[in-house]
């Protein structure tokens, strides 16, 4: 393969994807969040705390961009300008995307964070050696690294906290990377529970912890390869393929779509849909 | 003269050759320092005397009482293996249920130690022996549903594929690395689906199947 064809080939090259080539056959979890809904009340975020031992690091280290929130919120202003309290803000919960081809992955030196066979990113933790070359590749900026030891030498979760960690995953250490999991432990759970009845999981068995708190209903979240499931269904209407790359429907001039996913033009196939029509003041 | 030197060096090469392989050879899988240190638990609990077999010569007059063990199963006591992540160490009340009834033994010392304990109101506190790090997510039921109900595979033996064979010991005590190596040896192989079945699987070798 010469560096030429390589180049004016280039397209064809790329458009190779493991979506296309290996579909998924029992699970490929996804998640749509409809941010016409969403009012930026970070009940996600605190529950996403609470559900995964996420460590609270206080004003300084977040000042340092040091914080671990899996699941943030992410505020935009409208620039039309209005002055604060009548200016307009739209939110956007951001956790990871899950990217069916992941640039996390593939740089990991060690394999710590790997493809599972039902398109999740995973993180292992005890496998990480924090060289954080994930989290430099990331184009959400999701992962989050410890810096400190949390809950030994930072003491966040002073006595009786402790009692209150989920014993269904880790409490990670000084020096690993870690990220938004869709709740795997969840997902087991419900995956062991389905196959004691010899089925698959059906729509609504699991929620994540952030679809269970949010109090608008934004959060859906699914399979996508059961086609009655709400999330397959909310993705087929909106048109958004998992590995479509090209233009789409909803690019075109007066379209009435509104699923979008974060970075397409990167390819990296997030697994995560927004819903929004696209407003004037946010162009 | 030459292929004389040859044929030297070519000896000497294989020499260095097969040493080598003998020294890449795998160490033996269970070695005695992976097995962690030995338990004390505040009762000495037999295991032999609770699942262990009856005197062979006896066992296949069912009149004859048990003079070795009494055959119970695993899951009389474990009660958690079938349905959950966890096998369960069993309530003292489950020891009492039996022992309150069996005046044969109920003043030997360790028995009595149990009453004093369920007289205090007081949980007996067990070590655990089987510890897997925390970042282990090892599933029970999973392995019991196949094994044991699936394949028909006997209790006592589809247990002590990671427990050793406990119906021989008093206090339990590790037999098994339990180390990631140790279980994706057993996660290679093809095992059949089910007793009937001549269709095969093998165990799951996602990451996050078993690290949390």
């Amino acid at each position: 393969m010469s560096v030429t064809n390589l180049l004016e080939n280039w397209s064809t090259f790329r458009h190779f994807h493991p979506v296309d080539d290996k579909p998924h056959e029992q699970y490929k979890w996804a998640m749509a969040i409809n941010l016409d809904a969403c009012t930026g009340c970070n009940a996600c975020s605190v529950a996403c705390y609470a559900e995964n031992n996420i460590a609270v690091v206080g004003k300084d280290k977040y000042a340092h961009g040091q914080t671990m929130h899996w699941m943030r919120i992410e505020r935009y202003w409208d620039e039309d300008g209005r002055e604060f309290p009548d200016q307009g803000a739209q939110f956007l919960p951001m956790m990871c995307q899950q990217c069916e081809a992941a640039p996390c992955e593939t740089v990991c030196p060690v394999g710590a964070t790997n493809h599972t066979a039902d398109g999740l990113n995973s993180q292992v933790y005890n496998r990480c050696i924090g060289s954080r070359y994930c989290s430099a590749n990331c184009p959400f900026k999701v992962r989050y690294f410890n810096w400190y030891d949390y809950p030994d030498q930072e003491k966040v979760w002073p006595e009786p906290l402790p009692q209150q960690l989920n014993p269904d995953l880790t409490v990670r250490t000084k020096g690993v990377m870690e990220k938004c999991t869709f709740c795997v432990q969840r997902l087991t759970a419900a995956k062991s529970d389905a196959r004691n009845e010899g089925r698959s999981v059906r729509d609504g068995d699991v929620q994540t912890a952030c679809q269970q708190a949010c109090p608008a209903g934004a959060i859906s979240f699914g399979n996508l390869v059961d086609p009655q499931s709400k999330i397959a269904k909310q993705w087929e209407k909106q048109r958004v393929e998992l590995a479509a790359h090209d233009e789409q429907e909803k690019d075109k001039e007066g379209s009435e779509l509104r699923g979008y996913r974060i970075f397409e033009e990167l390819r990296a196939y997030p697994s995560v849909m927004y819903l929004e029509r696209v407003r004037e003041s946010a162009v | 003269m030459h292929s004389f030197l040859r044929s030297v060096f070519i000896l000497a090469g294989l020499c260095l050759c097969v040493s080598s392989h003998a020294a890449d050879a795998l160490p033996p899988l269970t070695t005695a320092d992976s097995l962690g240190p030995k338990v004390e638990q505040p009762i000495e609990f037999p295991h032999n005397r609770h699942a262990g077999l009856r005197d062979p010569a006896d066992a296949a007059d069912p009149s004859v009482p048990a003079k070795g063990g009494m055959e119970i199963n695993c899951m009389y006591c474990h009660t958690g293996a079938r349905r959950s992540n966890v096998a369960a160490i069993p309530p003292l009340q489950k020891c009492i249920g039996c022992h309150r009834n069996i005046e044969s033994v109920k003043e030997t010392p360790r028995i009595q130690k149990l009453f004093e304990y369920w007289e205090a109101k007081k949980p007996i506190p067990w070590k655990k022996v089987h510890d897997l790090p925390d970042f282990v997510r090892f599933n029970h039921e999973r392995h019991v549903k196949r094994f044991v109900f699936a394949q028909n595979k006997p209790v006592q033996e589809a247990c002590g594929y990671c427990h050793g064979d406990v119906k021989t010991m008093t206090v339990a005590q590790r037999q098994k690395p339990l180390s990631m190596g140790w279980c994706v040896t057993c996660h290679e192989k093809d095992h059949p689906v089910s007793a009937t079945s001549s269709e095969t699987s093998h165990g799951p070798n996602d990451c996050w199947q078993c690290h949390k």
